[in-house]
C-alpha cells in the first residue's frame, strides 16, 4: 500500500483499479472482507460500492492463494524457555509460535494501523482514557468453547501479577482496569489518554488466551492454527484450524517450527532444501542467498536499532561534550557498509525511523566528522583517555560496530577498550549498567510507545538516564492530540530534543533479513520485526 | 574370578555415590556463583528490579540457598528430580525425551568409529614406522587439528547444500525407515567420527606398542610365532583392558561433547539440554543433565576395568 | 576429545645416555613450532596492516598484492589478523598448559608420594571434575566471568589440570615404588625432598612429552571454544575466533577461514612429529 486509505478520496473510477489493487493486497496481508469494507467505508466509499471493490479483490486474491502444504521454518532462538504463553513471550520463536495459536484483540497492518481482528469495534470517549471494546460473537477457542469477555478480561489482567513473570509488564501499566460490561462487551479504562491503545493491543504481549488458563504445555487459542506438539527447545507442530474466523484463511495445512540457533547452519539448511523459511539472517550470508536459484532474501525495514549507550548519569558522559564528540565519531556510512553490507538505513541519533508517519525527515543528519569531534573532545577534558565499551553478542553486531568506532575513535585521540561480555543475562546484568555499552530495541508499532518506554525521564529502559522536561510534557500532549498535523510537530520537536541530548548514539536502523524458497508466497513486511512482525503463519501461502 | 568383579563394582558405586554428591555440590555453587537468576533469564529485556523480585518469590527463588540445594536433594533422594523453573515441566520428561537421542548418535558414532579405529590402530603398531604408520599418524593428527564446527559446517556445505546427498538437519521424529536414518545420522556420525577415530585410532597404537614391547610377546617372537598370529593370539588379551579404557572415555565424550554437532545439525540431545539449562540458569535440570554426564562417565570406565580384569588371566583368578 | 583420556603412562625403560637426535621428519615440525613462536614474538613488528583497521571495501575480498591473503568479514586484512592471532592462539594455550601441568603435577606427585587419605581424596576430586564435560565448564565460566585472556587461560588450564594429574601420578607411582625412594623414605626423608629429589628427576622425559601433547590440546580446545563465544578481546582474535568470525566466507572458499585453520592445523601437527620422533628416553609410551 502506498498511502493510507483513510484519507484517500476514492470515488473517482479511475481509481477504483488501483483501489482494487490495493485491497487486493490487504487481503494478502491477512485483512479479512469485513475489514477491508470498513476501510473502505472509513475512506469515503458508499456501502454497497465498497462491497463490489472487495469482492472484486477477493476474487483475484483466491487466484492466487492456495489452500494446502506444509512447510518448516527455522528461527534463530530457541531453548527449554521456550513457551506458549504470549504474556511470556520475549524473541521471534515464541512470537510466531503465539501468532499461529492466538489472537489479539487488534493485529497490525504494515502501515503499523491497527487492524480488528477478536474486536468487532474499539470506541474510545472521555478523551480516549475510557475504552469500548465489542468481541466478535463467531469466534471459538481451540476447544470449541466461544469466546467471551471474561477471557478478555483475564488475558489482559494478567500482566499485572508478577507471578507470570510477564515480558509486557511495563506496556500494561497505563491500563487501569478492565471491566466485563457484558457477554461480549468490556471497558478499559486507562490512568491517562492515550490514542494509541488499539496499536498496543496488537502486540504479541496482549493476545487472548482462554480464562483461568495457567498450563501452557500446549496451547488453547483462537488462532489460525491448533497445536498439534510443542516441546520447548525441540519444535512445535501447527496444524490447520478448519473453524478459524478469518475466511478463507489459514492457507498452510501444517506448519513445524524450530530453532537453529547457528547462522550459518540456518542458511544451510534453507539452501539444501531442509527447510522452507529462516529469520536473523546475517547481511554477510545475503548474497549467498540472493545468488541461489528457488530461494528468496526477504528484507524488512523498521525501527530495530542497536545503539551505544553513554550514560549521562556518570563520567564521562555526564559532559555533554563527550557525548557530542562520540556521536561525530560514528561512521554511519562504513557501519552501514560493512557491518550491514548496505541492509540498514543511517540512524540520527533518535528512535524514529522512516518507515514511521511521524519521522521527521527535515532533521539534519549528523555527519561523521572528525574535526568536531576532536573540538568537543579536547572541551570536555577526557582527550588522549582510555574507555571501556561494553559489547555483548546479545547486542547483535555491537561488537562490529565498536571496533569500527574504536578505530576512528583512535584517529582523534581517544582510546576505546572493548569488553566484550556473555550473551547471557546481558540484558539484565550489563544492560544500562556500565557507562558506555550497547542496548537495543526491535521495532516499536508507535512512537508514543518508543518514546515512552525508552525516553520518558524515569522510564524503566531510558538508556542513557536522560532527563528532559520539555520532552516528557510534549509526550503526553502528543498521545491525547488528535490533530495529525499538530501531533507530527509534537514528535518532531521530540526527536530533536532526543537528537540534541540524550546519551544513545544510533547509527544505523538494521533491516531485518529473513529468507525463504521462492514457492512461498504472501510475505509483506511490516516494520514491528521480520516474517511480518512475526505474523506471517496465517498470511503464506505456498505456490503449487 | 566373579569375587572380584562383585568387589570391584561395589566399591565403584561407592565412589559413584560419592562422586555424584561432591559434584552436585559443585554445580549448585556454580550455578549461584552465575550471574543473574531464572527469573531474570525469564523476563529478558523486560526485568524491571520489581517485576524480578515478584517472579523470584512466585518461583520460591527468595529461599536462602542451602534450604533450595536441600530440598532438591530430597526430591532426588526420593525418586523426583524436580521441575524446571523455566517451563514448569518435570526434569524427568525433559531428559527422557533427549536421552534416547544422545544415546542413539552416541551408538551409532561407535558402531561405526570403534571398529575402524581398533583396526587402524592395531595395524599402525604392529607395521610400526613404516609407511602406513606414517600416513595414519599425519592424517588422523590432520583431521584432529581442524575445529569441529569447521568440518561440520563443511560437510554441510559440500554433502547437504552442494551434492544434496544427505540433509543438513538431523532431526525426525517417530518412526522412519532404515534409507532415512541412514541419511539423518551420516554428517553428525561423520563428524563425530573424524575427531573419535583418530583419537581412538591412537591410543590402540600406543596401548598395543606397548604389549609388543613386553617380554612375553618377546618370547612368542623368539619361540618364532608369525607376526599376526603374535598380535592375536599373545598381545591382543593382553591390551583388552587400556583399549576398552580408551573406548570408554571416547564414548563418554560422545554424550556431553556433542554440544557443537548437536547445534549444527539441530538435533536435540543432552548437551544441548544442559546448554538451554545453563543459559537460563534453570539449577533442577543443570543438576541433572551433569548427574548423567557423570555417571555415565563412571559406568563407561567401570566397564572397562570390568573388560580388563576379564581379559587379564592374572587379574582374573585372583 | 581432550587430554581426560589420559590413562595410563608407564616409564619408559631407562636407555644410556646418547646424543639428542630428531630424524627428518622432527626436524621439520620443529622448524614450524619455532616459525609460529617467532612469528608470536615479532608479530607486532612485521604486521603490513593494523589488526582492526578496515582495508577493503568489499568483504571477503581476493588475494592481491596489498592484502596477500585477502580481506575477512568486515574488510581487515586477514594476513595481520593471523599474525597477531599468533600470539594469542601459542601464548594462551602454552600459559595455560604451563598452569596446568605444574598444578596437576605438583598435586599428582603428592598424591603418589603421601598415598593412602591425600590420595584416594584427590583421586575422586579430579575423577569428579574430568566427568563433567569440558566444553560445559567453559561455558559455565564464560557465563560467570566473561571473556578475557586471564579467564582463558584458568579455564583450559582447570580442564587439563585432571589428566596431568593422572599422568603425572601414575608415573610417580611407578617410580615411587621402586627400591631408591623406599631407602629415602625409611631415611626419614620428609614429602617436598621426595618429590624433589627422587621422583621429579625419575620422570622428567615422559612428562615434557605430555606438556607437549597437552599443549597441543589445549589449541585444539581453544579453537573449539570460540564456537561457543570464548575467545580474547576484539579487536584481537585467536586462531579459532578467526576461523568463527569469518565461517560465512567457507562456502566461497574464503582465504580469511581457511587460513587460520590451516595455521592451526601446522602447530599441531608440528608439536606432534617432533613428540612422535623423540628419542625413546624422551617419550611417554601411553599415549593420550
Amino acid at each position: 500500500m502506498n498511502s493510507d486509505p483513510r484519507i484517500k478520496e476514492t470515488k473517482d473510477v479511475e481509481l477504483f483499479r488501483n483501489d482494487a489493487q490495493c485491497v487486493g493486497e490487504a487481503f494478502r496481508r491477512g485483512a479479512t472482507r469485513r475489514e477491508v469494507i470498513n476501510r473502505l467505508i472509513a475512506a469515503g466509499m458508499s456501502v454497497a460500492a465498497a462491497g463490489t471493490v472487495a469482492s472484486f479483490a477477493e476474487t483475484a486474491h483466491a487466484q492466487t492463494a492456495r489452500r494446502g502444504g506444509r512447510i518448516k521454518v527455522a528461527l534463530s532462538q530457541t531453548s527449554t524457555a521456550d513457551t506458549l504463553d504470549p504474556a511470556r513471550g520475549l524473541n521471534p520463536t515464541d512470537q510466531s509460535r503465539h501468532f499461529m495459536f492466538y489472537n489479539g484483540l487488534t493485529v497490525l497492518d504494515e502501515t503499523l494501523s491497527p487492524q480488528l481482528a477478536l474486536a468487532e469495534e474499539i470506541t474510545p470517549s472521555d478523551r480516549a482514557t475510557m475504552w469500548h471494546v465489542k468481541l466478535r460473537r463467531d469466534v471459538r477457542f481451540h476447544d470449541g468453547s466461544p469466546l467471551t469477555s471474561a477471557d478478555v478480561v483475564y488475558s489482559l489482567r494478567r500482566h499485572k501479577d508478577p507471578a507470570v513473570g510477564s515480558g509486557a509488564r511495563s506496556l500494561a501499566e497505563p491500563i487501569q482496569e478492565i471491566t466485563a460490561t457484558g457477554a461480549h462487551e468490556l471497558r478499559i479504562r486507562l490512568s491517562e489518554p492515550n490514542a494509541d491503545l488499539p496499536a498496543l493491543l496488537g502486540l504479541t504481549g496482549f493476545l487472548i488466551v482462554k480464562d483461568g488458563t495457567t498450563d501452557f504445555r500446549t496451547a488453547n487459542g483462537t488462532g489460525p492454527y491448533k497445536c498439534a506438539e510443542f516441546r520447548p527447545g525441540v519444535r512445535s507442530i501447527a496444524v490447520r484450524n478448519n473453524e478459524y474466523f478469518k475466511p478463507s484463511k489459514p492457507h498452510l495445512d501444517e506448519i513445524e517450527l524450530f530453532g537453529i540457533a547457528d547462522e550459518p547452519a540456518r542458511v544451510n539448511a534453507l539452501l539444501s532444501g531442509d527447510v522452507h523459511m529462516i529469520n536473523n539472517v546475517n547481511p554477510r550470508s545475503a548474497q549467498r542467498i540472493i545468488s541461489t536459484p528457488n530461494v528468496s532474501l526477504f528484507e524488512t525495514k523498521g525501527g530495530a536499532y542497536i545503539d551505544l549507550v553513554i550514560r549521562l548519569d556518570r563520567a564521562p558522559g555526564s559532559n555533554p561534550d563527550f557525548v557530542l564528540a562520540v556521536k561525530h565519531m560514528f561512521n554511519r556510512e562504513q557501519i552501514r557498509r560493512a557491518v550491514y553490507r548496505n541492509y540498514a538505513v543511517i540512524g540520527n541519533d533518535q528512535p524514529i525511523d522512516p518507515t514511521n508517519r511521524f519521522f521527521d525527515p527535515t532533521l539534519p543528519q549528523r555527519p561523521y566528522d572528525p574535526e568536531r569531534a576532536r573540538f568537543h573532545l579536547q572541551r570536555s577534558g577526557f582527550a588522549n583517555q582510555t574507555f571501556p565499551i561494553v559489547v555483548s553478542p546479545a547486542a547483535g553486531n555491537s561488537e562490529e560496530m565498536a571496533q569500527l568506532l574504536q578505530q576512528t575513535a583512535l584517529q582523534i585521540g581517544c582510546n576505546f577498550n572493548l569488553q566484550r561480555v556473555p550473551a547471557d543475562g546481558y540484558w539484565s546484568n550489563h544492560w544500562m549498567k556500565h557507562p558506555i555499552g550497547f542496548g537495543g530495541t526491535n521495532g516499536k508499532p508507535t512512537a508514543d510507545i518508543q518514546f515512552s518506554i525508552l525516553f520518558k525521564s524515569g522510564a524503566p529502559y531510558n538508556e542513557s538516564g536522560w532527563a528532559n522536561e520539555r520532552f516528557d510534557r510534549l509526550l503526553v500532549q502528543a498521545r491525547s492530540e488528535t490533530d495529525d498535523a499538530k501531533r507530527r510537530e509534537m514528535y518532531a520537536e521530540m526527536q530533536r530534543l532526543v537528537h540534541e541530548g540524550s546519551g544513545c548514539c544510533i547509527p544505523v536502523f538494521a533491516s531485518n533479513l529473513d529468507a525463504h524458497v521462492r514457492q512461498l508466497k504472501g510475505l509483506v513486511p511490516i516494520p514491528t520485526g521480520g516474517m511480518m512482525g512475526y505474523n506471517f503463519a496465517e498470511n503464506i501461502w505456498l505456490d503449487q | 574370578m566373579s569375587m572380584v568383579v562383585v568387589r570391584l563394582v561395589l566399591s565403584r558405586i561407592a565412589i559413584a555415590i560419592l562422586t555424584l554428591g561432591f559434584v552436585s555440590v559443585a554445580v549448585f555453587v556454580g550455578t549461584e556463583i552465575l550471574p543473574g537468576d531464572v527469573a531474570e533469564a525469564i523476563l529478558g529485556q523486560g526485568a524491571t528490579p520489581e517485576a524480578v523480585a515478584g517472579l523470584r518469590a512466585a518461583l520460591h527463588l527468595d529461599q536462602p540457598a542451602h534450604i533450595r540445594y536441600f530440598l532438591w536433594l530430597g526430591g532426588l533422594l526420593s525418586g523426583d528430580p524436580g521441575r524446571s523453573l523455566v517451563n514448569n515441566l518435570p526434569v524427568a520428561e525433559l531428559i527422557a525425551s533427549r536421552l534416547p537421542n544422545s544415546l542413539m548418535l552416541a551408538a551409532v558414532t561407535a558402531v561405526v568409529c570403534v571398529p575402524i579405529a581398533l583396526t587402524l590402530g592395531i595395524l599402525s603398531a604392529v607395521w610400526r614406522g613404516s609407511l602406513f604408520d606414517r600416513a595414519a599418524n599425519f592424517l588422523t593428527t590432520s583431521i584432529v587439528a581442524v575445529p569441529e564446527f569447521l568440518i561440520a559446517t563443511l560437510a554441510v556445505i559440500v554433502f547437504a547444500v552442494r551434492l544434496r546427498w544427505f540433509p543438513a538437519l538431523s532431526y525426525a521424529a517417530g518412526i522412519i525407515s532404515l534409507d532415512q536414518f541412514f541419511r539423518l545420522f551420516a554428517l553428525p556420525v561423520f563428524t563425530l567420527s573424524c575427531v573419535l577415530t583418530a583419537w581412538m585410532m591412537r591410543m590402540t597404537r600406543a596401548a598395543m606398542i606397548d604389549t609388543l614391547r613386553s617380554s612375553y610377546v618377546e618370547m612368542a617372537v623368539l619361540k618364532g610365532a608369525r607376526p599376526m598370529r603374535v598380535v592375536l593370539t599373545h598381545a591382543l588379551p593382553n591390551t583388552i583392558g587400556p583399549i576398552a579404557n580408551a573406548v570408554a572415555l571416547s564414548l563418554s565424550y560422545l554424550l556431553g561433547g556433542a554440544i557443537i554437532v548437536e547445534i549444527v545439525f539441530n538435533y536435540p540431545g543432552l548437551a544441548r539440554l544442559l546448554v538451554d539449562a545453563v543459559s537460563t540458569r534453570d539449577m533442577p535440570l543443570v543438576q541433572a543433565c551433569v548427574m548423567i554426564f557423570c555417571s555415565a562417565y563412571l559406568y563407561l570406565l567401570m566397564l572397562a576395568d570390568i573388560a580388563g580384569i576379564l581379559s587379564n588371566p592374572r587379574l582374573r583368578h585372583r | 576429545m581432550s587430554a581426560d583420556q589420559t590413562i595410563t603412562a608407564v616409564a619408559a625403560p631407562a636407555l644410556p645416555r646418547r646424543r639428542f637426535r630428531l630424524p627428518l621428519a622432527g626436524i621439520i615440525g620443529a622448524g614450524v613450532v619455532g616459525f609460529w613462536v617467532v612469528i608470536a614474538i615479532i608479530g607486532p613488528y612485521i604486521v603490513p596492516h593494523d589488526v582492526g583497521a578496515l582495508v577493503d571495501d568489499d568483504l571477503f575480498g581476493r588475494m592481491r598484492w596489498a592484502l596477500p591473503l585477502g580481506s575477512d568479514y568486515l574488510g581487515r586484512d586477514v594476513l595481520s589478523r593471523i599474525i597477531i592471532g599468533a600470539r594469542y592462539s601459542i601464548g594462551v594455550a602454552a600459559a595455560a598448559t604451563f598452569l596446568a601441568v605444574f598444578m596437576g603435577g605438583t598435586l599428582g606427585m603428592l598424591a603418589a608420594v603421601s598415598r593412602g587419605a591425600v590420595d584416594m581424596a584427590l583421586s575422586r576430586f579430579f575423577d569428579a571434575l574430568i566427568s563433567i564435560p569440558s566444553k560445559m565448564s567453559a561455558l559455565v565460566v564464560i557465563a560467570a566471568l566473561g571473556s578475557s585472556i586471564p579467564v582463558l587461560v584458568g579455564t583450559v588450564a582447570v580442564i587439563y589440570t585432571p589428566g596431568a594429574f593422572r599422568i603425572w601420578r601414575a608415573l610417580a607411582v611407578n617410580v615411587n615404588a621402586l627400591d631408591f625412594v623406599e631407602v629415602a623414605r625409611a631415611r626419614g626423608e620428609g614429602t617436598g625432598y621426595l618429590i624433589r629429589e627422587e621422583i621429579l628427576p625419575n620422570i622428567a622425559g615422559p612428562v615434557l612429552t605430555d606438556f607437549g601433547l597437552r599443549f597441543v590440546f589445549a589449541m585444539l580446545l581453544l579453537s573449539g571454544l570460540s564456537f561457543l563465544g570464548l575467545g580474547v578481546q576484539p579487536p584481537n582474535a585467536d586462531w579459532g575466533s578467526l576461523v568463527r568470525e569469518n565461517i560465512n566466507g567457507l562456502a566461497d572458499g574464503a582465504l580469511a577461514v581457511v587460513m587460520p585453520a590451516v595455521a592451526i592445523a601446522s602447530v599441531t601437527i608440528g608439536v606432534n612429529l617432533v613428540i612422535d620422533n623423540l628419542p625413546g628416553r624422551w617419550s611417554s609410551t601411553g599415549e593420550h
